[in-house]
């Protein structure tokens, strides 16, 4: 029950901060240099009909406040009461429409429906990989402390978290792709999609293949946090195995395996996962660039050409989108928090 | 009544520290009869936690139990063979495992001084409870469950089956250790080690946790090392006391005996530091200085520094731990200070105290 209403309360309390982001991001997208609409007409001579023609039909040539309730969805609240002088307002962010893409020419909303989809694959993944890798050697290294193992990880970390994501990415392709041909050097397949659109004969192939091409855009977006994770772990069971709990359920015949699994372990997850929900969302920027380098078309990549077009809609929509990923990961993180560890209060009684 | 169960003789454990060798324990000897609340006494410091955790074998890296012998009943828990160069672990020795599957929790358990700190954050409380009752006793997880809300309800815990699914946080400190209380007696083991476990609680807490603990002794006959550096906690529930300074035992004796015929300076100068209603705080006579550490105790009497009966001989003379007075029941009353030897104490000059303050 505690959990459920926690749950409920911390959407709640997003609203703001989402409204806060939405209002932010505006600003910041209107008040970059350069004129979307002769970006669009690409320096033609253009009649003021026409660049008339299609402020109008962006909705450029209102007022700044007013271009701001359209794409919130005010105005579109507004015309529905009959309140006078938003007659024929659109909908807007609340009614779910991000506009219209001037580039693409389609609505923003249909755009992020088929790239934020590749995006979470790829952040999934790694995220995936990170932990599954990151959760065992961390122990290990924390029980073998000092000792080589401990060494060899602890420096396979330092390495992780010095590289950037992009030159390994690179490296990968250079060695896997390019020299020794085991994998492909870029493009994802999507589990979502039929096999036939990929010439494949069964869903099992797709599914392999989805495989083999997430291999190392995976890898490459992961060993960063991979690195972080494992030294967070690290630290932490080190932490937690010198406990008095710790000390009292050996001293009451507890066997070390159990100890290790069960009274060191959980306990000292919760800086491992603080340090994944805030990494979930800086993670972003990583995929970003992991998208540019295996051509993966994802949120990543739409953002930048929606920038290099002053794709003025788009800008927005996107980083209005990631924003709200973000937030949405903060709060599945406090929620996460909250379930393991029971001393954060769920916020009632008070 | 008097069958020893636990036997500890000349108990050596050492810390192996960048600065030195701490000799924590340095050759201490008691033994715990059937049914008996033995007292563990001195200062902070003194070895006492050590002293336990050596006969539970829980000493961690870099501590190492270097010599003696603690025997429970017949078994060998810490054993060691002279080959002519170094002193080996006997081969009847309990195995770690042994250690952990027979002795541990079903034969000795433990409660720790500071019951904030013993319970997991992250599990019910009686979930633990039960985990440990399950693990030392032929029992289901059902009935080690009921056992372990029984135990909780015995230790005072008022709506113990509703409480048993609270996490620690939810317990005050006198809560949690009736709770530690609640899963040493629940593991039915034959000897229970109390470190401390009153100290980091409130005085009428700590008064009733004590009357608890003579109750729940009385019903199960469970045989206690009371850990404390408190004479009144001694005088309440304690059957004989040793009084542990610098690593040595310095006194052993009944409890009446060593409060009423007290033969070591240091035991004197302990009772005189209670503070107790019929005097103020100017009459309260603390021990001067503290005690030098364990990496280089002094020679002779490691006592004489601070010792207010300290003459020459003291500086030189290790004193002898031996019988020193006659008891009624005929039990040991034993004390090291060279005021019960033949070496010149009462014809030398007494030593200045230098204290460093």
């Amino acid at each position: 029950m505690g959990l459920l209403r926690y749950t409920l309360n911390r959407f709640l309390q997003a609203i703001p901060v989402m409204f806060g982001i939405a209002v932010i991001t505006f600003l910041l997208v209107n008040s970059m240099p350069g004129n979307p609409v002769d970006v669009m007409l690409a320096e033609q001579d253009a009649s003021p009909e026409l660049i008339q023609a299609i402020e109008e039909r962006y909705g450029l040539d209102e007022p700044l406040h007013i271009q701001f309730l359209n794409y919130i969805g005010f105005s579109w609240f507004l015309a529905q009461i009959g309140f006078p002088g938003f007659a024929d307002a659109p909908p807007g962010l609340l009614q779910g429409d991000l506009g219209l893409s001037m580039y693409y020419e389609r609505p923003v909303s249909d755009l992020m429906l088929t790239r934020l989809p590749p995006t979470l694959l790829l952040m999934m993944s790694a995220f995936a990989f990170a932990l599954v890798t990151a959760i065992p050697l961390g122990v290990l290294a924390a029980t073998r402390r000092n000792q080589p193992a401990d060494h060899v990880s602890r420096i396979v970390a330092l390495i992780g978290v010095s590289t950037p994501s992009f030159w390994i990415g690179i490296m990968l392709i250079i060695l896997f792709s390019v020299q020794l041909g085991w994998l492909p050097s870029g493009r994802l397949v999507y589990p979502w999609r039929d096999p036939s659109h990929y010439g494949y004969g069964s869903t099992l192939e797709l599914y392999y293949q989805t495989v083999r091409h997430l291999i190392l855009p995976m890898i490459a977006l992961g060993t960063l946090q991979m690195a972080t994770i494992m030294r967070v772990e690290r630290s932490s069971m080190i932490e937690s195995l010198q406990k008095e709990y710790v000390k009292l359920a050996r001293a009451y015949g507890v066997s070390e395996r159990k100890i290790l699994r069960k009274h060191a372990f959980r306990p000292s997850q919760l800086p491992v996962v603080t340090l994944v929900g805030l990494n979930l969302t800086s993670a972003i920027g990583g995929a970003v660039l992991i998208e540019m380098v295996f051509s993966i078309n994802g949120m990543g990549r739409l953002l930048i050409q929606s920038i290099q077009t002053h794709d003025y809609q788009l800008v927005l929509g996107t980083t209005v989108v990631i924003g709200f990923v973000f937030v949405i990961g903060v709060i599945i993180t406090d929620i996460a928090y909250a379930y393991i560890d029971p001393r954060v209060s769920y916020g009632e009684g008070s | 009544m008097s069958d020893t169960i636990l036997e500890v003789t000349d108990l050596k454990t050492q810390f192996y520290t960048e600065r030195g060798v701490v000799r924590a324990v340095d050759g201490v000897s008691f033994d715990v009869k059937q049914g008996e609340i033995v007292g563990l006494v001195g200062e902070s410091g003194a070895g006492k936690s050590v002293t336990t955790s050596s006969v539970l074998r829980l000493i961690e890296e870099p501590g190492e139990v270097v010599g003696g012998e603690v025997d429970y009943m017949g078994r060998t828990i810490v054993g060691f063979e002279d080959t002519g160069e170094e002193l080996v672990p006997r081969d009847e020795m309990l195995t770690e495992a042994q250690m952990r599957d027979q002795i541990r929790g079903n034969e000795i358990a433990i409660i720790f001084q500071d019951p904030m700190e013993s319970l997991n954050p992250v599990y019910t409380v009686g979930g633990q409870v039960k985990e440990f009752i399950e693990l030392n006793r032929d029992l289901s997880g059902e009935e080690a469950k009921e056992e372990a809300i029984e135990m909780l309800r015995r230790v005072g815990i008022p709506e113990a089956a509703e409480r048993y699914g609270d996490y620690p946080h939810e317990f005050s400190g006198g809560m949690r250790q009736r709770v530690l209380i609640a899963m040493a007696l629940g593991c039915r083991p034959n000897l229970i080690i109390a470190d401390e476990p009153t100290t980091a609680l409130d005085v009428t807490v700590e008064g009733q946790i004590l009357e608890l603990v003579n109750d729940l002794q009385a019903e199960f006959g469970t045989s206690f090392i009371w850990v404390t550096h408190d004479m009144g906690v001694v005088a309440e529930i304690c059957d004989r006391v040793n009084v542990m300074y610098l690593g040595q035992i310095v006194e052993q004796g009944p409890v009446d005996e060593i409060f009423h015929d007290t033969q070591h300076p240091y035991t004197e100068a302990l009772l005189n530091s209670i503070p107790r209603p019929d005097r103020t705080v100017d009459d309260l006579e603390p021990i001067e200085g503290t005690m030098p550490s364990a990496r280089s105790p002094p020679s002779g009497c490691r006592f004489h520094p601070r010792c207010p009966d300290a003459r020459e001989p003291c500086r030189e003379i290790e004193p002898a731990f031996e019988q020193v007075a006659e008891t009624a029941d005929g039990a040991a009353h034993r004390a090291s200070c060279l005021k019960h030897e033949e070496v010149g104490y009462w014809e030398a000059e007494p030593l200045e105290v230098e204290v460093e303050k």
